[in-house]
């Protein structure tokens, strides 16, 4: 029940801290999901490695690739105001003012919001559509992870216990337009049942290339490789074959927001309005 | 009458002080040698308890005690509880009832080191058959209390103590003329079952007790609904005089039901009197739901109508899911259980209400009584036989709807019950007869219709006094609790309004049995209505020997008071005090044999709720657009806070309509945090809400006021399933209305 909250003032420290196999070590930046387990019994931790004081981890900047730099501590509050992203990602703007609740908004971070790998959650099936990527430092040599290679599975990341995540970096979207929708189940500040996150590239009204990703009612975030392919071959009349394929591809979850088998109907009507809303713009 | 006070919309006394962070709330209260106290509760739904191992838990350093129900029995040798029934062990004993039961309680200097010491006890059962469905219950061979032990007290109850091998805790029931030879001749008969599910009221400020142990006596600080109960209900339980046990309550932080009688009191008293220490027990939000809960329940209800359309006979029979103890489910359905046939004219009825006993957490009061449940099932059966005849659902009430002056099922003839004017409000603002677009494509639109009654629980009695100071100021004393309903600002207007004196100038003081008088409870919406009177009396007696005190002095007898002059003459100097009592208690006929009374209510209170829906049929999601809400509150004290009343209580019911639901799994609450079990969000609400108060006068009541607290509750649920049914013609017969349970009832199990 003890443990000891430890506030390291740079990396170095926090991966010497972090570098145990133990697992009731974590980091901890926002502390949104961590709490809600330690309060309900689920993880009792033996350390907490706190990471505000790090310098370093914050802020928002457009890089002269056109990519953003968004520092892994960044509150979701931050990115949801940020003329920057509205700018370069409107996508996640809008996304951002659904997710969940203001108070909560306030606290969360986005290097938290992806490390936790909880697959009820907004920001990875988005992230991974926007081909977005994660920065991380560690005990050893840094590396670079796309989002949708980050999450493993349920609550599973590819992160070693060393490693950190300390940016996101989301590619230039020029030519790319995005939209993301989700479903709750129980109230509208729920964690989303089904999330789909879809980007084209659609610069003459026809598809070029395109990413779909449902997140929430899988496991972990999942691309729909097979309607992508669909739907770069056929266009928007392949639209009903895409989906019927993401329904078919994907195992969807039985848990407390529904079932499966409203989730696969669910993945069926959002998807197609997803990208029908894409497509609506360019009409 | 015009009035000055009265009927002024000021706000809350209180409002400045609680958003400041100066809120009179019970959590805030440090005692000096003060033990926190964590609950070790059950695992099993229904076992013996075999061994309790506290060893460890003893053993952990800053552990102070460790107390199991046996020790509470060196103190209270009957350590059962509860309003109606004394079937609740302040600790289990022999048995546990439900999954969250309190087993054992660990004292620790500490708070986190009682929690971490509660892991450590060990508990082993040999495990019972379990029951959780209340039909189930009327004939399973599982019963959950060996022997019913209904409190002594009560002559109607007499009947059914030692009465064994039953989960049948009490059945009520009405018999008016000849439903079955009206059945044998109706021209039409309809028959529909509805079900409820159990939810939680969910007060923000969880529940929270403490315990000071003096020389003879105890002090507890409760967030409590019902003082003076608590007082009386932890005094017989010790065996001890009542001005021996003092209770005192602060601001609370919501209550709807929750914290009535005693909850967490006589625990924490016998705990403080264990140790000699004073004892605090807070509970988290999670541990409520293993405390009382709002009865899940199933209504079999079958009308007969004849060929214009008018109810000629209506057979209720209602189910109520009690949960492991009584609490006061045995009066929701008795007291509830008589209005069943709903707000309308109906000559014949049988009505049979049970109240069961199974494995689940206890169920009791939750804003609306019972009535919610029962709204639900006669308004929707309503609906459905109103379809079914192709007439319009208003013109059907309209034709069937139970006037004043006429008798109610109970042989009670209605009077200050503006039930038309309830219905023909909503139709107005719902505009109800201009035409309505139903959408189009996957997007359809319905709307609905839905009205209800309450009884208030009778007779009870409230005590007040009003203290005029020489310089014309009043302090009110009184046990009814403000819980975010603005008693204290209504009762306040009251004595301002009698006294001639602004009600600024009127201070209240909260509950404290050695000081302030007693009252039954804050419950059932009946403050204002017996309350008020008491106040209004109180101040009039008051008033009454202010001018006795003016005329001996040989001041004018004038009706504007000058109260600091009155005093200055009678004593010489600003000097005195006069003190006003005022006690209240209503008539009442206890209901015959047949479940009949020809004065079964002091009050109505009749609410109701019409609603826009749009719904999407691709998903099964329902979106409310609209939301109108009218009620008669007879003459609103405080019009603002009551049309607060309205849209909070609305509110309320539809998280109870859409989306709240405690799911059980083997006895074991699944979404016991507010992660898992989500009321409505600020983005839930329907983003047009209407509050209507409708003329009323209740000549009874204090200024013609009457209570209005769960009103706006009753009519939320079947005008949300009439809307979904209008919009796309599938009907909902079990609550909650989720988004898949629609999808499910419109595309069926299999896709």
């Amino acid at each position: 029940m003890t443990y000891e909250i430890l506030k390291p003032e740079t990396l170095q420290d926090a991966f010497g801290l972090l570098d145990t196999d133990d697992p009731m070590v974590r980091p901890f930046s926002g502390g949104t999901a961590l709490m809600l387990m330690m309060k309900s019994g689920i993880f009792s931790p033996s350390r907490l490695v706190v990471l505000r004081d790090i310098p370093g981890l914050n802020g928002i900047r457009l890089e002269e690739d056109g990519s953003l730099w968004i520092g892994a501590l960044t509150t979701l509050a931050e990115l949801e105001k940020s003329d920057l992203v509205a700018q370069h990602a409107p996508v996640v703007t809008h996304a951002l003012r659904h997710l969940s609740n203001r108070r909560v908004r306030n606290v969360a971070r986005i290097g938290g919001a992806l490390a936790h790998g909880d697959p009820h959650m907004d920001l990875p099936p988005l992230l991974s559509a926007l081909n977005a990527e994660v920065i991380v430092e560690g005990s050893n040599q840094g590396r670079r992870i796309s989002v949708q290679d980050l999450v493993t599975g349920y609550y599973e990341t590819s992160l070693e216990s060393n490693e950190l995540i300390v940016a996101v970096r989301i590619p230039s979207q020029q030519s790319w337009q995005s939209a993301y929708r989700k479903f709750t189940a129980r109230s509208a500040d729920d964690w989303p049942a089904l999330g789909v996150a879809v980007s084209l590239n659609a610069s003459r009204n026809e598809i070029q290339d395109l990413r779909l990703v449902v997140g929430a009612a899988t496991e972990r975030p999942t691309r729909l490789e097979q309607s992508e392919g669909i739907l770069r071959q056929e266009g928007r009349s392949g639209l009903e074959r895409a989906t019927e394929a993401a329904m078919a591809s994907v195992e969807f979850m039985d848990d407390a927001h529904g079932s499966s088998q409203w989730k696969k109907a669910l993945l069926r009507v959002e998807l197609r309005r997803a990208v029908q809303e894409i497509l609506d713009r360019n009409t | 009458m015009t009035t000055t006070e009265v009927g002024r919309s000021l706000p809350r006394l209180e409002a400045r002080q609680k958003v400041t962070g100066h809120g009179n709330y019970t959590h805030n209260i440090k005692l000096p040698g003060m033990v926190h106290a964590k609950v070790f509760r059950s695992t099993v739904p229904h076992g013996r308890i075999l061994s309790i191992d506290t060893s460890d838990a003893i053993a952990l350093p800053g552990v102070t005690a460790v107390i199991t129900g046996q020790d509470i029995l060196k103190i209270i040798p009957e350590p059962y509880y509860g309003p109606a029934f004394h079937d609740q062990p302040i600790l289990a004993l022999d048995k546990v009832r439900y999954v969250g039961e309190p087993v054992a309680v660990v004292l620790a200097e500490d708070p986190r080191v009682a929690a971490e010491a509660a892991e450590l006890i060990f508990a082993d059962y040999e495990e019972l058959p379990a029951v959780y469905d209340e039909t189930e219950a009327m004939t399973s061979k599982a019963i959950v209390h060996d022997e019913l032990k209904p409190a002594g007290t009560f002559p109607d109850l007499k009947h059914l103590i030692g009465r064994k091998d039953t989960n049948i805790a009490l059945d009520f029931h009405l018999k008016r003329g000849d439903a079955d030879a009206a059945f044998a001749s109706a021209e039409h008969v309809y028959e529909h079952s509805f079900q409820t599910q159990q939810t939680m009221h969910t007060p923000f400020e969880p529940l929270i007790s403490l315990a000071e142990p003096g020389d003879g006596r105890v002090t507890i600080y409760s967030a409590s609904q019902s003082p003076s109960f608590a007082r009386s209900e932890v005094a017989r339980l010790l065996g001890w005089p009542e001005n021996r046990v003092q209770v005192k309550v602060g601001h609370l932080g919501g209550g709807f039901g929750a914290k009535l009688y005693i909850k967490l009191e006589a625990l924490v008293a016998a705990l403080a009197l264990l140790v000699r220490r004073p004892v605090r027990l807070s509970l988290s939000m999670e541990e409520q739901f293993y405390t009382i809960t709002k009865h899940a329940s199933t209504f079999h209800i079958k009308s007969a109508v004849d060929k214009d359309g008018r109810i000629t006979a209506r057979k209720c029979e209602v189910i109520w899911n009690g949960g492991a103890y009584a609490d006061i489910g045995p009066r929701v359905t008795q007291k509830s259980g008589f209005t069943a046939t709903g707000p309308y004219d109906i000559e014949s009825a049988d009505i049979d209400s049970y109240a069961l006993y199974t494995n689940r957490p206890p169920a009791g009061a939750l804003r609306g009584f019972g009535i919610p449940q029962l709204v639900w099932a006669y308004e929707s059966h309503t609906d459905l036989i109103a379809r079914d005849l192709g007439i319009d659902p208003v013109e059907f009430r309209r034709r069937n709807i139970l006037r004043d002056g006429r008798p109610h099922v109970t042989g009670t003839i209605m009077k200050d019950a503006a039930i038309d004017a309830v219905l023909e409000t909503l139709a107005k603002r719902m505009d109800w007869d201009a035409p309505f677009d139903h959408g189009s494509g996957t997007l359809k639109r319905g709307r609905g219709i839905a009205i209800g009654f309450k009884a208030c629980v009778s007779p009870t009695t409230s005590v007040a006094s009003v203290s005029v100071s020489a310089d014309g100021s009043a302090t009110l004393y009184l046990s009814t609790v403000d819980m975010g309903q603005g008693s204290d600002t209504a009762m306040s207007q009251i004595v301002a309004e009698v006294l001639a004196i602004r009600t600024e100038d009127v201070r209240v003081i909260n509950p404290d049995t050695d000081i302030t008088p007693y009252d039954m409870a804050t419950l059932g919406s009946r403050s204002t209505f017996h309350m008020g009177n008491a106040v209004r009396k109180a101040a009039e007696h008051a008033r009454e020997q202010l001018l006795e005190m003016a005329e001996k002095v040989g001041l004018p007898k004038k009706n504007t008071l000058n109260v600091p002059e009155i005093f200055r003459h009678a004593y010489g100097m600003q000097a005195g005090t006069v003190i006003g009592v005022g006690t209240y208690i209503p008539t009442y006929a206890s209901p015959d044999k047949d479940g009949l009374s020809d004065n079964v209510t002091p009050f109505w209170m009749i609410g109701g709720t019409g609603v826009e829906v749009e719904v999407d049929t691709e998903t099964g999601q329902i979106k409310l657009l609209k939301m109108v809400n009218a009620a008669d509150m007879g003459n609103p004290l405080n019009p603002r806070i009551v049309e607060t009343q309205l849209s909070g209580a609305a509110i309320m019911q539809l998280g109870f309509t859409v989306s709240e639901e405690m799911i059980l799994d083997g006895g074991q609450v699944t979404n016991a945090s507010l992660a898992d079990y989500k009321i409505p969000g600020i983005r839930d609400i329907p983003p047009h809400i209407e509050n209507h108060i409708v003329e009323a006068y209740t000549h009874d009541g204090p200024f013609g006021a009457k209570g209005v607290g769960e009103s706006a509750t009753f009519g939320v649920s079947p005008a949300v399933a009439e809307a979904i049914h209008d919009a796309c013609g599938v009907r909902l017969t079990k609550l909650p209305m989720t988004a898949e349970v629609l999808y499910k009832a419109l595309h069926g199990e299999q896709e």
